[in-house]
């Protein structure tokens, strides 16, 4: 059995890697549109022609595009991305520094989402056909409409400025260091034994993780309702009422066990778009994060770190939703084979 | 004493606005080791028995009268908690459709240990244990190895088989079996039943077995009670039911069933249909009295009662009922009417064949190649019906949709009229249009609920060229109404405003409108209701008389088959395996197959 | 999704639609909104007391009337440079309402054509098709659209051709599920049938079946439009900075919300309003449609 399962995962992953190849070609096209000429930024203003010629030929924009694609490839797969035209700086480099916090945030965010998602989803479901249901019901309406990136913004107003509670700026306060191990903050914290840090940059991490989650959640409450309406109507689930079984387990282990699984994997795609949220999020919290610098790059057309910064976002989701795919296959007893 | 009885047991509701009884004065009773069939139309209120007793009425049921006793206790006086308590125990239950009865995340061993330990059972080994024997007491093969296995690993069949297992297990004072045999090809129902027959041969076990089909009942049950809107109109033992039915409605049953043996007869097709739940608020009297061939004026307002009128035989009736209910004869004898195959055939297919090739799933998994059609030779004169029988997956639909084009395939000839319309759809569309139309299984999903059945009858007219006036489509819907014995303001309605059997009629209109002269009909009365399913069969033979129209009439039910088909061809697996005149093919099977397909009809 | 998908499998009896979904409270108080919002779009330079760029230097960083640093004459206060909040938001609408119906225009166009080739033919077309909608989604929407703004350039056509580019995924997968599930009726193939072309088997059997999905989808779509819109303002990519929008007003205020929070706090307001408005409206038109709703 655990050998099917496996097989099925090799599978899962095998689709992927196409699709990875795919998005790095249309990272390259949309890259080829850009009006602005990557040559003639990367040269100073004083810069003959044939200085311009020299570069292109050195970069290689003169061969077929494919020829290009074939050379720009290659360097990524060496974990070679080129060199940010405003620092100065491999790419590679850059987003190196910045993925951890990213990740953090990311992991963060969907936890809680995942941890104020479902039990909202049941109490939602529980609620079905009492007068409090459609009061619920417009709130969870009012809450979808409300972006991450306004969340991050409401929740600085009312716990940053308004309270007082929080910090909503950077991962640490400003006169604490903490030396950069893994780049993941929390683990530094811990590897180097700063209690007190560990505890700030949970303090500084809680507005940012809650905005991107609260993005969420009214996605995973009501996709969790509304598989548990589907299946309580499974002949299943009254077969096990008629066996006796008592209310309570009826939708605990019978119901709730199946309506699960599309709500899983709604969340693989969801975590995707809750990764690309922190773009916003933390340009709002001055989060020193992937986001943050591909926003700085947006702004500056810093074309390799935008392509760079992209392609790791791609990389990104599809780890996320292979993750996700992974874990629905290893609970989902229906996709083994019929004997 | 009887394990159960209903006594004068009412369940009301309101519907449009008005209260009405779904169940009325409904009187039953099960002894121990009894197995007691309850039969009926589909919305007769079979099933609000089995839900009334389970305490699962539907929301906004509440029983409104009478006494439910189980084992000498009131059940509707029974405290909730109590009541729960006895289900699964006590009282258990085999569900219509074991496919999907059975949680999917669970192993079969998971369901069962949850369901042992409610009944008591210590110990997890002990429970396994059980679990083996009982699997092992239905006859499934392996049983150990089945408790690892998830319900999609299993068959329809094995489903069930666990089901009853289940049901067994706890040896229950009652079972509650709810068409546990109408979601199962005919050769696997023979098998279950045989296997509830045993299992309750050996047990002190009362049975209550729910289905439509009389036949079935009859062979099984010692006792029926026969239920028509809500109401029990007689109960007896199964045997003299079937052989001398004394109410006017379970008279019209048994005429309007065709038999697998005997003479073949005109069905006695009832008018119309049940009424629905919000019809039975205006039928304060006899409420088949709008449908009884015998009524008086009396009877739509006569308040009825279940009289014991021979011994162990009860009827309800307002009075005569029985002395009148003689006055229903037999129709004429249909032989000879059919026409035999001798003329040229209109249709003819020839070395027929479809594969369809490994598509992937989602994870890139080829899927195995499926033979749906195997070498298929068939051939229908003018004016003729042929049978098509086989069980579900052997590959009859496939065989209508090639006919059809709405599948291409990969070998064989198919000649209609002369021409050859082999091709794809796109190159021979015109050909096949006007020559060969389908009649589609189920008119709820064949009618598109979006337009007017006058349009939808006359759709093929809207791209003829030059295309057809609207007056002139009007003519010939009216027409094709006419010849589908529909009323004619149907026409401006929309199908969902019209009854089941209505709805199959306009199906049957829609493939009449181009005039062709084969029909290909997939399962078009298997969803009907029996008096519904005579009054089609009838039609149909009066479609032949007049227009002498072919038709290839798939359908699993033989004795259907025998009714309408001169020839029959059985198939399985993709292949035709026996192919003859239907008499003789029923009276002397040769093939395996077909030899077990007639042994299993009830 | 499931939900979704049931939708229009479970509609059209003969019942008039529009009827039904007047009667729906969502969809009553939504469209009151967005008619409202309409207005303001429309009227913006009838109804706004001043002109939303005029700057005030000496007033600038006002309250709103009701809080203590209020200046009488500008209702809402003013941002940093003096200009009237109340006018910036009335002409803000006009860039909210205008992506918002381009947009949706544009990705249910695209994603529906799509979808319905790809459902209703399947095979090849429908495996191309899906393998696309899987390479788009595999960008996160705010990622996928930035670098579209970059390669396109700021401009308010460019914005809605990025949303549309963005978003037609979004249409395509779920519309596409609807189709396949369309397509399995035999209402399609009894209309094959009768002779109809596969053009005339979409457009009269199965986009009419689709038609209650379709029209949720695009209110739903017209909320994200003007998210999407608001957050590329925000980061001052969309249009250009003479055009008043939302999105730019809060990153302007995000500087000096501890001098004036209601500058940050009303266009937000402006922005869930209109969100919720549409997502109301597509919420009562889902439940109007789906039959399986409301039975429970
Ligand atoms: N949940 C429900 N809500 C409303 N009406 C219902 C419900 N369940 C059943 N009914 C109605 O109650 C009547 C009896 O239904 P019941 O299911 O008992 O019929 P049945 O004889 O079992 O039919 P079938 O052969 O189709 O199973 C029918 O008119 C049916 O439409
Ligand atoms: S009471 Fe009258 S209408 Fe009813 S069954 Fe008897 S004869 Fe027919
Ligand atoms: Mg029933």
């Amino acid at each position: 059995m655990s050998g099917e399962i496996l097989s099925i995962i090799l599978r899962r992953i095998a689709v992927a890697i196409p699709l990875m190849l795919l998005v790095s070609v249309l990272v390259f096209i949309v890259l080829r549109l850009i009006p602005a000429d990557p040559v003639a930024m990367s040269m100073p203003p004083n810069a003959t022609n044939e200085d311009i010629e020299a570069l292109r030929r050195e970069m290689g924009l003169h061969l077929p595009i494919m020829h290009q694609y074939g050379i720009w490839l290659g360097h990524i797969l060496e974990g070679d991305l080129g060199r940010s035209i405003a620092f100065g700086q491999p790419v590679s480099k850059l987003i190196g520094e910045s993925l951890p916090a990213t990740i953090e945030l990311a992991a963060f965010g969907a936890l809680f989402a995942t941890a104020i998602g479902l039990p909202g989803g049941i109490l939602l479901f529980r609620l079905r056909g009492r007068p409090s249901e459609q009061a619920v019901d417009v709130g969870s309406t009012l809450m979808m409409s409300i972006p991450e990136f306004l969340w991050a913004l409401f929740l600085i107003l009312v716990f940053g400025v308004a309270l007082n509670l929080l910090p909503f700026a950077g991962r640490l306060p400003p006169d604490m260091t903490i030396p950069r191990l893994t780049g993941f903050l929390l683990l530094d914290c811990l590897l180097t034994g700063n209690l007190t840090a560990f505890l700030e940059a949970i303090r500084h991490m809680l507005l940012p993780a809650l905005a991107l989650a609260l993005g969420t959640v009214p996605l995973i409450m009501r996709l969790l309702r509304s598989s548990l309406l589907d299946v309580i109507g499974e002949d299943y689930v009254t077969m096990a009422r008629l066996r006796g079984v008592p209310e309570r387990r009826v939708i605990n282990r019978h119901a709730l066990r199946n309506a699960l699984l599309p709500t899983l994997s709604l969340m693989g795609v969801q975590f995707g778009f809750l990764f690309g949220g922190t773009l916003l999020v933390e340009v709002i919290y001055s989060y020193p994060g992937l986001g943050n610098l591909m926003v700085e790059a947006v702004r500056n057309t810093d074309l390799p770190i935008i392509q760079g910064a992209a392609l790791i976002f791609a990389l990104a989701v599809l780890t996320i939703n292979l993750a996700v795919d992974v874990v629905y296959i290893v609970v989902n007893p229906k996709l083994r084979r019929a004997r | 004493m009887s394990l159960l009885a209903l006594k004068d047991v009412s369940v009301a509701t309101e519907a449009s606005g008005r209260r009405v009884d779904v169940l009325r004065d409904v009187s039953l009773a099960v002894g121990r080791g009894e197995l007691v069939g309850v039969v009926g139309e589909s919305g007769a209120g079979k099933s609000m028995v089995g839900r009334l007793i389970a305490s699962m009425l539907p929301k906004g049921f509440a029983p409104s009268g009478g006494s439910v006793t189980f084992l000498g206790r009131d059940l509707l006086a029974m405290p909730p908690r109590e009541r729960t308590g006895l289900l699964g125990d006590a009282i258990a239950f085999v569900p219509q459709h074991p496919m999907t009865s059975l949680n999917p995340v669970l192993s079969l061993g998971a369901q069962f240990d949850e369901h042992l330990k409610r009944l008591g059972q210590d110990g997890k080994a002990a429970r396994r244990e059980r679990a083996v024997a009982a699997l092992d007491s239905v006859h499934l093969p392996r049983p150990a190895d089945l408790l690892g296995r998830f319900p999609h690993q299993l068959s329809g069949g094995q489903c069930q088989r666990a089901l009853i297992a289940m049901a067994f297990a706890g040896k229950p004072d009652l079972i509650i079996a709810d068409e546990p045999t109408t979601a199962l090809d005919v050769i696997t129902q023979a098998r279950v039943m045989e296997l509830i027959d045993e299992l309750q041969r050996d047990s002190e076990t009362g049975l209550l077995f729910i289905t439509h089909d009389l036949r079935l009942a009859a062979q099984h049950c010692q006792r029926i009670a026969v239920m028509y809107a809500g109401e029990i109109v007689e109960t007896g033992p199964a045997a003299a039911l079937l052989g001398d039915p004394l109410h006017p409605y379970t008279r019209s049953l048994v005429a309007a069933n065709p038999g697998i043996d005997g003479p073949v007869r005109r069905l006695a097709a009832l008018p119309d249909h049940m009424p629905g739940l919000s019809g039975f608020a205006d039928l304060p009297g006899c409420r088949f009295a709008p449908r009884c061939p015998v009524r008086d004026e009396a009877c739509a307002a006569a308040r009825t009662a279940l009289t014991e009128v021979a011994p162990g035989r009860f009827v309800r009736s307002a009075g005569a009922c029985r002395e009148r209910s003689s006055l229903l004869a037999g129709q004429g004898d249909l032989a000879g009417a059919a026409v035999r195959g001798e003329a040229a055939p209109i249709l003819s297919v020839g070395g027929l064949g479809k594969t369809f090739r490994s598509g992937r799933d989602w994870l890139g998994r080829r899927r195995a190649p499926v033979v749906a059609v195997d070498e298929v030779s068939l051939d229908i004169a003018p004016g003729e019906f042929v049978g098509l029988v086989g069980e579900s997956g052997s590959g009859k639909s496939t065989v209508a949709r090639l006919l059809l084009g709405l599948e291409t395939p990969d070998s064989g000839r198919i000649v209609v009229d002369g021409q050859d319309i082999t091709g794809p759809f796109q190159r021979t569309a015109k050909q096949r249009i006007a020559l060969i139309q389908m009649i589609f299984q189920d008119p709820q999903s064949a009618l598109n609920p979006r337009q007017r059945i006058g349009r939808l009858v006359t759709q093929s007219m809207e791209v003829r060229r030059p295309p057809a006036r609207w007056p002139e489509r009007l003519e010939r819907a009216r027409d094709l109404l006419g010849q589908t014995g529909l009323p004619q303001d149907t026409i401006g309605r929309y199908p969902v405003q019209v009854s089941g059997g209505q709805r199959q009629r306009v199906n049957i209109a829609r493939a009449l409108c181009t005039a062709p002269r084969v029909l290909v009909a997939d399962e078009i009365v298997s969803g009907l209701d029996v008096s519904v399913q005579a009054q089609i069969l009838n039609l149909l033979l009066d479609m032949r008389a007049q227009m002498q129209i072919s038709m290839l009439f798939i359908s699993h039910d033989l004795s259907v088959v025998r009714y309408l088909c001169s020839r029959v061809a059985i198939m399985n697996r993709g292949r035709i395996v026996e192919q003859g005149p239907t008499e003789e093919v029923f009276r002397a099977p040769q093939h395996d197959y077909t030899k077990a397909l007639l042994a299993a009809v009830p | 999704m499931s939900a979704e998908i049931a939708i229009g499998a479970a509609t059209g009896t003969g019942e008039r639609p529009l009827r039904r979904a007047l009667r729906s409270g969502r969809v009553v108080v939504g469209g009151s909104i967005l008619l409202v919002l309409l207005f303001c779009a429309i009227a913006a330079p009838l109804i706004a007391p001043y002109d939303p760029n005029e700057q005030d230097l000496l007033n600038a960083l006002k309250g709103p009337f009701w809080s203590d640093n209020a200046e009488p004459g500008f209702w809402l206060g003013t941002d940093n440079l003096g200009r009237d909040t109340l006018s910036r938001l009335i002409y803000g609408t006009r860039v909210a309402l205008f992506v918002a119906v381009c947009a949706s225009v544009g990705t249910m166009l695209v994603g529906t054509t799509l979808a319905l080739l790809a459902g209703y033919f399947g095979g090849v077309i429908d495996w191309l098709i899906s393998r696309a909608v899987d390479l788009w989604m595999s960008f996160p929407p705010v990622v996928l659209s930035l670098i579209l703004i970059v390669g396109f350039g700021v401009g308010i056509g460019n914005v809605i051709l990025a949303i549309v580019l963005v978003d037609w995924t979004r249409f395509c997968r779920v519309v596409r599920s609807e189709v396949l599930v369309i397509r399995r009726q035999n209402y399609v193939d009894a209309a094959r049938l009768s002779g109809f072309s596969h053009l005339r088997t979409m457009v009269r059997e199965v986009l009419p079946a689709a038609a209650p999905l379709i029209i949720t989808l695009m209110s739903l779509e017209m909320g994200i439009a003007v998210i999407v819109e608001a957050i590329l303002s925000f980061v001052g990519m969309s249009v250009e900075a003479s055009i008043p929008a939302w999105g730019v007003m809060i990153a302007d205020a995000r500087n000096y919300m501890y001098q004036s929070a209601w500058g940050l706090i009303l266009p937000i307001l402006a922005i869930v309003t209109t969100v919720l408005a549409f997502n109301l409206l597509g919420d009562g038109l889902r439940r109007t449609f789906d039959a399986r709703l409301q039975q429970h």
